[in-house]
């Protein structure tokens, strides 16, 4: 994919003084919803910071749809980002937030009330627009904050926690908001701790540990690079027992135990297809198996394996 | 499904007294403060003055060191009120420079992060939560203000047989004025370091509300022909107390209970300011 | 492109006007500028009570041009520029709210135009109204003919329109300044007072570093010169003892206020979004 239609960072290092933010990070990220996924400290917001401009590299290159950060003029027409900072500008209510940025995108009055009233629309702020922001609930002004970075359609949404501070309800609301905005095409750039919805939502996982990218590319295809962890998959039959037996027979099963509520088999192999494909001929001869489920092939298993085991152990 | 195993049980171990609470507080405070080298330096800085006056106290009694030093003047510092105002104005611009640097970082970062609810949803109150902070300024003020004063006073006493006894309005003076100072310093830091909720803001305000009030005390005085705007000065109502303690002529006509009465009023509007800003909770109209 | 740099500077001042004019934070800074008028009016007002009392044109005239140089230029304008212009980058960042304007399709250079001009406005309109209050206030107890005379046959309007001139200048040139502070220290407010401390001594350095201060230029427009009867240390704050000629001394605030904004500009290209508590 040519570099116009991605978001490029080519060797990009930034140090804070002697404290590393990141290092030696190689990316390209493309159209659909891209979780950026770390502890505290790994360097997720420095890299949001640094493909909006307001961290500069240390070293390296960073290109936003082709166009370089240091030029604001022509960046933020097609990106917006929602930060993780709970602060606004003093004294606005929400409408005057959104309102007042429009303006200074250089949109006229009635395009920007226009502009500001659908973003507002679109989070379900109407009602309380015209109060003032401080008296606002966490929720709320994180619902504002999402207004104010997708007011102006940009191509590029960058996310640092957006679904903090929301309640279950208006979490579903901005899970398909951002799922049929990533379906037009657009980039998101999302930041969670929140994993498994970060596997319901993400196209792409981009695992960062202390500052270096650990792992990118589709959680499927990252999970299936990991040969040192077998893969675990959970069977669900009538006779786990039964299946335990012909499932030891097979070479590439390296692990098998009974689920702890005893209607479930879990086994652990190195070769998921061959396993698949043996799993289809004891089916056969049998033992009803009601369903196969991969157990680890999500997020949250990705970063026990992966960031995981680097942490200290408690 | 009941509550079957309690194995959390209250602390029951010795707590604060209650009338020492405060004193966390400003122990908490103090705790990074000479960690400053500016602030180091200030304080080392404020405490030259004293110790050269001393050695001349000395000097003054020492006519064997004084021919050393072929000096040949009555004395070497004339020892009278006139030299303890000096005394207490030189330490009094160092109690100043030393609000200014600390007095701001006091309650300002309390209200921005948010951190008041925190205090106040523990046996503290606004008053203790006050006073604790202030008596990080009182403590550090005194050692640069009356205690190098007294000190002075005390050892020109004792070189000087029957001075003290003779002068005791100076030593009064030295308590009232440097208590008067240091608690109106004290008290407006605290009230600019809330009203802002920016610490640098807040030092800004602090030097501007001194200049400012000079400023306007002398441009009552050349336009009004009067003296009076000098009660719009802090500075200059304790310089008076001074005065009026020391047997100096102030020329402005003021007396020590007018001065103490517009410091008192300025206190007090200090304090009305505090007991606006300092809450559990922030009202957004 | 311009009309775009345009219409977002008109909706940076938009913003930036709302904030500095009708917020309550704001409120010491029309409270700065009221208190001079508060003194002068006093002054007519006991002089208008005491009607036995024969005003001295002169005199007061020699005490308004004294405390406009000691009080207005020194004190008044100089803080509240501190405050109005230090407000711009280092309250934002203090606010955590500078990201916004970061993260908007605006060129910085226009962002510090747009900053600075709103700035100034607010300046200009508060302390220039102030100044001409003042200056009515001050003359508000002598009778019309009087002051009519003044205006008519003496050099009334243009002493009225040099104290202006000076104040609009006064709030150009600090408020590249503090401008510049504000965006090049963590915590302006010491060298702010290097600042106050320089522009005090500035009649006791070498002539070529004269020129590198706001009130070296603004010294030399002021109509009227020192009054005699004026005691240290005010009178050595006051004294211009080579004043220049008003064409360059406007000149001069006007080059020192570009280079400064430059300066500013230049610094907050290199800005970096990184708030952290103190």
């Amino acid at each position: 994919m040519a570099d116009n239609q991605q978001v490029v960072f080519e060797n990009v290092s930034k140090f804070y003084g002697d404290v590393l933010g990141v290092n030696r990070v190689t990316l390209s990220i493309p159209p659909g919803i891209t979780s950026l996924v770390g502890p505290n400290g790994s360097g997720k917001t420095t890299l949001m910071n640094l493909m909006t401009g307001l961290l500069q590299p240390t070293r390296g290159r960073i290109s936003v749809l082709g166009v370089s950060p240091n030029q604001p003029e022509q960046l933020f027409r097609q990106l917006g980002y929602c930060t993780q900072f709970d602060s606004f500008p003093r004294g606005f209510t929400g409408y005057q937030f959104v309102y007042s940025f429009l303006r200074i995108y250089g949109c006229t009055h009635s395009e920007a009330e226009s502009f500001a009233w659908r973003a507002i629309d679109r989070v379900n702020m109407r009602e309380a627009a015209h109060r003032k922001i401080a008296a606002y609930s966490k929720g709320m002004r994180q619902r504002i904050k999402l207004a104010q970075s997708t007011c102006h359609g940009p191509a590029v949404l960058v996310l640092d926690e957006p679904l903090n501070g929301l309640d279950p309800l208006v979490r579903a609301e901005v899970i398909a908001m951002l799922r049929s905005l990533a379906e037009e095409g657009m980039h998101i750039i999302i930041s969670s701790h929140v994993l498994h919805e970060v596997d319901m939502i993400s196209d792409q996982v981009v695992l960062l540990s202390n500052g270096y990218v650990v792992a990118e590319g589709k959680i499927r295809g990252v999970r299936n690079e990991l040969d040192e962890r077998p893969m675990q998959v959970l069977i669900r039959c009538n006779a786990p027992s039964l299946l335990a037996a012909k499932v030891f027979e097979q070479s590439s099963v390296v692990e098998a135990r009974m689920h702890a509520d005893g209607k479930g088999l879990l086994v652990k192999t190195k070769d998921p297809d061959k396993f698949y494909l043996q799993l289809n001929k004891i089916a056969m001869n049998g033992i009803g198996i009601e369903s196969v489920t991969p157990a680890d092939d999500d997020v949250n298993s990705l970063y026990e394996y992966l960031i995981g085991s680097e942490e200290p152990s408690k | 499904m009941a509550v079957y195993k309690r194995s959390y049980s209250g602390y029951t171990g010795k707590i604060t007294p209650r009338r020492s609470r405060f004193l966390i507080l400003t122990r908490y405070s103090a705790r990074g403060l000479f960690s400053s080298r500016i602030m180091t330096g200030l304080f080392i800085l404020s405490l030259i003055f004293p110790i050269l006056v001393i050695a001349g106290l000395y000097l003054n009694h020492n006519t064997q060191l004084m021919s050393l030093l072929k000096f040949h003047g009555d004395s070497f510092l004339e020892v009278k009120g006139t030299l303890f105002m000096f005394v207490m104005s030189f330490q009094g611009s160092f109690a100043f420079l030393i609000t200014a640097f600390i007095g701001p970082g006091l309650i300002a970062p309390d209200l921005t992060n948010n951190a008041l609810p925190l205090y106040f949803c523990r046996p503290i109150s606004r008053t203790e939560y006050v006073l604790g902070r202030a008596c990080v300024l009182l403590f550090l003020l005194s050692l640069v203000t009356w205690i190098p004063g007294l000190l002075i006073f005390g050892i020109q006493g004792t070189l000087s047989s029957g001075w003290a006894i003779e002068h005791l309005r100076i030593a009064e003076g030295i308590l009232v004025g440097s208590l008067l100072w240091i608690s109106i310093l004290t008290l407006l830091a605290l009230a600019l370091s809330a009203w802002v909720r920016w610490k640098l803001v807040a030092g800004g305000l602090l030097l501007g509300v001194m200049f400012a009030t000079t400023g306007f005390a002398g441009a009552i005085g050349a336009v009004m022909q009067t003296a009076k705007g000098l009660y719009l000065d802090p500075a200059a109502m304790v310089a008076i107390i001074y005065c009026n303690f020391f047997d100096i002529d102030n020329k402005s006509g003021i007396g020590t209970p007018g001065a103490c009465l517009s410091l008192i009023t300025m206190g007090a509007f200090c304090i009305w300011l505090l007991s606006k800003k300092i809450r559990a909770f922030q009202v957004v109209r | 492109m311009k009309t775009l740099w345009l219409t977002q500077i008109a909706a940076v001042l938009r913003v930036e006007l709302g904030k500095t004019f009708f917020s309550r934070r704001g409120l010491w800074v029309y409270l700065l500028a009221l208190a001079p008028l508060l003194i002068f009016g006093g002054h007519s007002m006991i002089m208008l009570v005491r009607a036995h009392v024969p005003c001295d044109f002169g005199n007061d005239t020699n005490v308004f041009a004294g405390i406009f140089q000691t009080l207005d230029l020194r004190v008044v304008i100089f803080f509240g520029c501190l405050g109005i212009f230090m407000n711009l980058f280092r309250g934002e960042v203090l606010d955590r709210s500078l990201h916004f304007y970061f993260l908007a399709p605006i060129r910085r250079e226009v962002l510090v135009v747009g900053k600075y001009l709103a700035g100034i406005i607010a300046a200009l309109v508060i302390f220039t109204t102030s100044t001409i209050l003042q200056w009515i206030a001050m003359y508000a107890h002598f009778s019309s003919t009087i002051v009519l005379s003044y205006l008519r046959d003496g050099n009334g309007w243009s002493h009225l329109a040099a104290y202006a001139g000076t104040t609009a200048l006064g709030c150009v040139g600090y408020g590249s300044v503090f401008l510049l502070m504000g965006a090049l220290f963590r915590n302006p407010i010491f060298p702010a007072a290097g600042i106050l401390i320089w522009e005090s001594v500035n009649a006791f350095v070498p002539p070529l570093l004269q020129k590198f201060s706001v009130i070296y230029y603004l010294k030399s427009l002021c109509p009227i010169e020192a009054p005699p009867n004026v005691g240290p240390p005010f009178s050595l704050l006051i004294v211009n003892a080579d004043p220049i000629a008003p064409a360059i001394a406007v000149s001069g605030i006007l080059i020192f206020t570009l280079l400064v904004v430059v300066i500013a500009t230049l610094q907050v290209r290199r800005m970096e979004i990184n708030y952290s508590t103190d």
